[in-house]
């Protein structure tokens, strides 16, 4: 049954990609250019229009958006996917679960494209490889877990409360402005910094950039702080998902 | 007589009418009552809306139901349903893996079974296409050809006793019939007095959610015919 359900995750999620690759003339090469076009926006309107002075900025600003990215679609995405998927479910019997992890688990791999372009970016800025890119893997994993909960707890909502749609995007906004992605969060006055600095993924980023360009290792008991929060929220959701299973079913369609 | 594989007691089922807190819901199923006994071929006869499909889907265990009790013996119980999870720009051996996961199969015995898909389907090298450059024809016979491949121990059917054009209807029907015929468990619902005397051997008759009789097919059809009009004759 286990290896089942591992065997329908990974076939489904190659065939979302392939199916993704197939609706565009540019296929695979979109999972480059549109994250990279997000990237030059902001690039253009914090580094070149209003002239950010923080030194480092350019790749403060790739290091953040690249993390950020990975989460935002994970949860976007895996968000609308079990309210997508609701005539499957009336068709079928399946663990609802699979829904949302398809999704994370594709944009987990188109994630891993613009990390690898990221990193490119980043030695020909000059921030070379270090000791301290060990410590990337229990960070992205972190992250792995932190998203794929949220993805679940939107998720397991969204059939009940479709007008989530509405607020999910703007929610991320202002989460993206709140996690340090395009300005530091050392400008941010106490005690607000102090509130800031609970978000997950601010912590996330943070180590990320730490490591890239700084090649410190991160603040282990904050990160450790943050992989009991994830684990404990992944635990949480997916007990959730599988309690409302039998009500989603049940849904008008 | 052996065991039965399911038997539902007084099982209802409610829907939501909408999605609203506090909205009303409404019981497709009020109150069914019947055991399922192996190598039987139950007949599920009712006006529209009177809950048969609901019924099916309880018995493949999709819907759980709110009152009422299920007991299954641990055997494989499926509805036979056609071009599940198919994505439209897959190929059609993409789509018959997927929708052989969807279905239960594990990975290795579709691949194993992909040449008898590929082969009653009569797809050839469209087989290797995107289903989008499919007609509806050649759409019906790849779901069929892979919702074959499943082989529960109980098989629930809704209507579709074959499908595609003239000469697939004819090939399908007759793989279909050969597996009902087999030995296979079997309910089948369907507003056809013929299909349900050529395919069961009992039936039952689901007025409103209840089940208002049990047992030999030609009793249950009698005595649903005496209490209603007749079908109106085509």
């Amino acid at each position: 049954m286990r290896l089942h359900l591992v065997e329908l995750i990974l076939f489904s999620t190659y065939a979302e990609l392939r199916a993704e690759r197939a609706r565009s003339y540019l296929g695979v090469l979109w999972w480059i250019i549109e994250p990279a076009m997000n990237m030059a926006v902001y690039y253009l309107v914090f580094a070149v229009v209003l002239r950010t002075s923080q030194a480092d900025y350019v790749p403060f600003l790739l290091v953040g958006l690249t993390l950020w990215q990975w989460f935002k679609s994970c949860v976007s995405h895996g968000g609308y996917a079990i309210w997508q998927q609701l005539p499957l479910v009336r068709q079928v019997k399946v663990p609802v679960q699979v829904f949302p992890s398809v999704q994370v688990l594709a944009d987990t791999v188109k994630f891993v494209f613009i990390l690898a372009l990221l990193l490119l970016i980043l030695w020909g800025y000059g921030y070379s490889p270090n000791p301290a890119y060990v410590a990337l893997l229990p960070v992205l994993l972190i992250e792995l877990v932190f998203a794929t909960s949220v993805a679940y707890l939107v998720a397991a909502a969204m059939p009940f409360l479709p007008d989530l749609r509405f607020v999910i995007e703007q929610v991320l906004q202002v989460t993206m402005f709140m996690s340090g992605v395009v300005f530091a969060l050392d400008v941010v006055p106490q005690p607000w910094r102090g509130v800031f600095m609970l978000n997950p993924i601010a912590v996330l980023i943070d180590a990320g950039r730490g490591i890239l360009m700084h090649g410190a290792w991160p603040n282990w008991s904050a990160l450790g702080v943050v992989a009991l929060i994830s684990l404990a929220l992944y635990v949480g959701a997916s007990l959730l998902l599988l309690r409302l299973t039998p009500r989603y079913v049940k849904l008008p369609a | 007589m052996n065991a039965p594989l399911i038997s539902l007691e007084n099982v209802g089922v409610a829907f939501n009418a909408q999605v609203r807190v506090g909205a009303p819901r409404f019981w497709a199923l009020e109150e069914v009552s019947l055991t399922l006994r192996r190598g039987e071929r139950l007949g599920v006869i009712g006006r529209n809306g009177a809950g048969k499909s609901t019924l099916l889907r309880t018995l493949a265990g999709i819907i759980e139901p709110d009152r009422g009790s299920i007991a299954r013996a641990p055997v494989s119980c499926q509805l036979l349903s056609l071009a599940v999870g198919f994505m439209q720009h897959l190929s059609g051996r993409d789509n018959a893996i997927l929708s052989g996961l969807l279905l239960g199969l594990r990975r290795r015995d579709i691949e194993n079974r992909l040449p008898a898909i590929l082969e009653f389907s009569e797809l050839g090298d469209f087989f290797e296409q995107p289903i989008s450059t499919y007609s509806t024809g050649m759409l019906a016979r790849l779901g069929f050809s892979v919702a074959m491949q499943v082989d529960p121990e109980i098989l629930l059917i809704d209507e579709v006793l074959s499908v595609g054009d003239a000469e697939f209807a004819q090939k399908s029907g007759a793989a279909l019939r050969a597996r009902i015929h087999g030995g296979t468990t079997v309910v089948f619902v369907s507003h056809s007095d013929g299909q349900i005397r050529e395919v069961c051997d009992r039936a039952v008759w689901i007025e409103h959610g209840r089940s208002v009789m049990h047992g030999d097919v030609d009793d249950v059809l009698r005595a649903y015919h005496a209490t209603s009009p007749q079908p109106v004759a085509a």
